[in-house]
C-alpha cells in the first residue's frame, strides 16, 4: 500500500504515533473478536486504552539512559578522595545546578524527594527534547525499514516501510507531557494533604478568596486555579516542542518538494532553526523543572496568605 | 494526537524513574559531593592553620635569633673584658715579680759586697798586724790593740 508521497501525507506521517491498543470488533456473523493490534487503521476503535508505543519507548529508553549514566558516573570513583573526572564532573554539575534551584525555590523546607525529582525531570525532559535535533526523517525511516524487514511478512498491516509510524520526540506527544504533569499533580496533592493536613488543604481550596459565605464560588475559582497548573505545565512543554518539530518538518519539506535553490535555503534554515531550537530544548526542560519545584514548594507552604 | 492511556503509562513510568533516582541514584552522588566538600574545606582550614603556625614559627625563630645574637654579643664582651683583665693582672704581677727579683738581687749584691769588704778588711788588718808584729816584735798583740785595730779597719 505504497501511498503517493504528498506534502499532506508526509506531514501526517511525521505527526502520527505508533499506537497499539485493544480492539473489539463485531464481525459479520455476530462473532465478537477482540485482540491487540498496532494497526494504524484500527486506532479509532481502540478508545482510551491505547498506548503510543513509540513515545513510551523513547521515554523509557531516555529515562534509562539518564539513570544508567548518573549511576555509572558515580560508582566508578567511589568516595570523595579522588578528584572527579569526565562523566562524574558532568553528573555533579547537573546535581549542583538542581540543588541550587531547589534551594532558591524551596527555601528552608527540606524534602529529600524534591531534588531527585527535579533532577529526573530536568535531565529526562532535556534528553527527550534533544531527540528533536535528530534529523526528522532519520529515525522514522530507519525504524520503518527495520520493521518492514523484520515483520513485513508476518504482520498484515506493515505493507511497506512507510506504513510503520514512528514518532521520535516524546515531548511532542501531549500524552507524555500531560502524563508527567499529572504525576507532578498527584505529588502536589499528596504533599498538600500530608504536610498541611487535609483540613488546611480543603480550607485553602474553599475559603479563598471570598470567605466562608461563598464557599461554592471559592471552590470553583480555586479549582480552576488548581487544575490549570498541571495542564499548563504539560501543554507548555508540548506546545513548544510540537511547534519546533512542526517547523523542522516544514523545513524538511523544502528539501523534498522544491527546486535546488529552495533546497539549499532549506539546509540553511534547518541549521539556523536547529541552533535556535537548542535554546528552546534546554529552556523548556528548565521551565518544567522550575515549575515542578515551585508547585511542590507551594504544597509545602503552610502559612495562610 | 489523541489523549489515551499513554498518559497514565507515562505518569507511572515517571513515578518509577523518580523513585529509582530518589532511592539509588541521587543519595550516593550527593553524599560523595558533600563528603568531598567537607574534605576540601577541612583541607583549606588545615592549610590556613599550617600557614598561621608557619608564621608563628617564623616569628619565634626571629625572636630566638635576636636573643641568640644578643647573648653572643654579651658573651663576647664579657670574654673581652675578662681577657684584658687577665692580661692586666699578668703584666702587673710580672712587673711586681721583676721588681722583687731586682730588689733581691740588689740586696744580695750589697750583702756580698759588704761581706767581701769585711773580709778584705779583716785580711788587711791581719796582714798589718802580722807585719807590725814582725816589725815590732811582741810589743804589739792583737789583744792589746784591739781598739786601735778596729778603728783602723773601719777607716779602711
Amino acid at each position: 500500500m505504497a501511498k503517493e508521497l504528498t506534502t499532506e501525507s508526509y506531514i501526517d506521517h511525521h505527526l502520527t504515533n505508533l499506537t497499539c491498543g485493544h480492539v473489539g470488533i463485531n464481525e459479520d456473523a455476530g462473532i465478537y473478536k477482540s485482540f491487540w493490534t498496532c494497526d494504524p487503521y484500527m486506532v479509532d476503535k481502540m478508545g482510551f486504552w491505547a498506548f503510543h508505543v513509540d513515545s513510551l519507548f523513547w521515554s523509557v529508553f531516555l529515562g534509562g539512559i539518564f539513570l544508567f549514566f548518573f549511576k555509572k558516573g558515580m560508582s566508578k570513583n567511589k568516595g570523595a578522595n579522588i578528584a572527579p573526572t569526565g562523566l562524574q564532573n558532568f553528573v555533579e554539575m547537573c546535581i549542583e545546578f538542581v540543588e541550587d534551584n531547589v534551594q532558591s525555590l524551596f527555601g528552608s523546607v527540606r524534602n529529600t524527594l524534591i531534588a531527585p525529582l527535579a533532577l529526573t525531570v530536568f535531565v529526562w525532559i532535556l534528553l527527550m527534547n534533544l531527540m528533536d535535533l535528530v534529523p526528522v526523517d532519520f529515525l522514522p525511516v530507519l525504524a520503518g525499514h527495520i520493521a518492514y524487514a523484520v515483520a513485513g511478512d508476518s504482520v498484515s498491516w506493515i505493507t511497506g516501510p512507510e506504513s510503520f509510524y514512528f514518532k521520535v520526540v516524546p515531548t511532542t506527544d501531549p500524552n507524555i507531557t500531560l502524563g508527567m504533569a499529572f504525576a507532578v499533580f498527584v505529588l502536589t496533592i499528596y504533599y498538600s494533604i500530608t504536610v498541611k493536613g487535609p483540613k488546611a488543604f480543603i480550607a485553602e481550596l474553599t475559603l479563598h478568596p471570598f470567605g466562608k459565605w461563598l464557599i461554592p464560588v471559592n471552590f470553583v475559582l480555586e479549582m480552576v486555579n488548581f487544575i490549570a497548573k498541571p495542564i499548563s505545565l504539560g501543554l507548555r512543554l508540548f506546545g513548544n516542542l510540537y511547534a519546533g518539530e512542526m517547523i523542522f518538518i516544514l523545513i524538511a519539506l523544502m528539501l523534498f518538494f522544491s527546486s535546488v535553490p529552495i533546497g539549499i535555503m532549506g539546509f540553511g534554515l534547518h541549521l539556523v532553526w536547529a541552533l535556535f531550537h537548542i535554546l528552546i530544548v534546554a529552556l523548556q526542560a528548565f521551565i518544567f523543572m522550575a515549575l515542578t519545584i515551585a508547585y511542590l514548594a507551594m504544597a509545602h507552604e503552610t502559612e495562610e496568605h | 494526537m489523541n489523549i489515551n492511556a499513554t498518559l497514565l503509562a507515562q505518569a507511572v513510568v515517571m513515578i518509577v524513574f523518580v523513585a529509582i533516582c530518589w532511592k539509588y541514584v541521587y543519595p550516593p552522588i550527593l553524599a560523595t559531593m558533600q563528603e568531598r566538600e567537607k574534605k576540601i574545606s577541612d583541607g583549606l582550614e588545615a592549610a590556613k592553620k599550617a600557614d598561621d603556625s608557619l608564621e608563628e614559627a617564623k616569628l619565634a625563630f626571629d625572636k630566638e635569633l635576636d636573643k641568640a645574637k644578643a647573648d653572643a654579643a654579651e658573651i663576647l664582651e664579657k670574654a673581652n673584658n675578662r681577657a684584658s683583665q687577665i692580661v692586666n693582672d699578668a703584666s702587673s704581677k710580672a712587673e711586681a715579680e721583676a721588681e722583687k727579683i731586682l730588689t733581691a738581687a740588689a740586696t744580695n749584691i750589697e750583702n756580698e759586697t759588704n761581706k767581701a769588704k769585711e773580709e778584705l778588711r779583716q785580711q788587711m788588718s791581719d796582714i798589718i798586724i802580722e807585719t807590725t808584729q814582725k816589725i815590732l816584735g811582741d810589743e804589739v798583740s792583737k789583744e792589746k790593740h784591739e781598739a786601735i785595730l778596729k778603728k783602723a779597719a773601719e777607716e779602711l
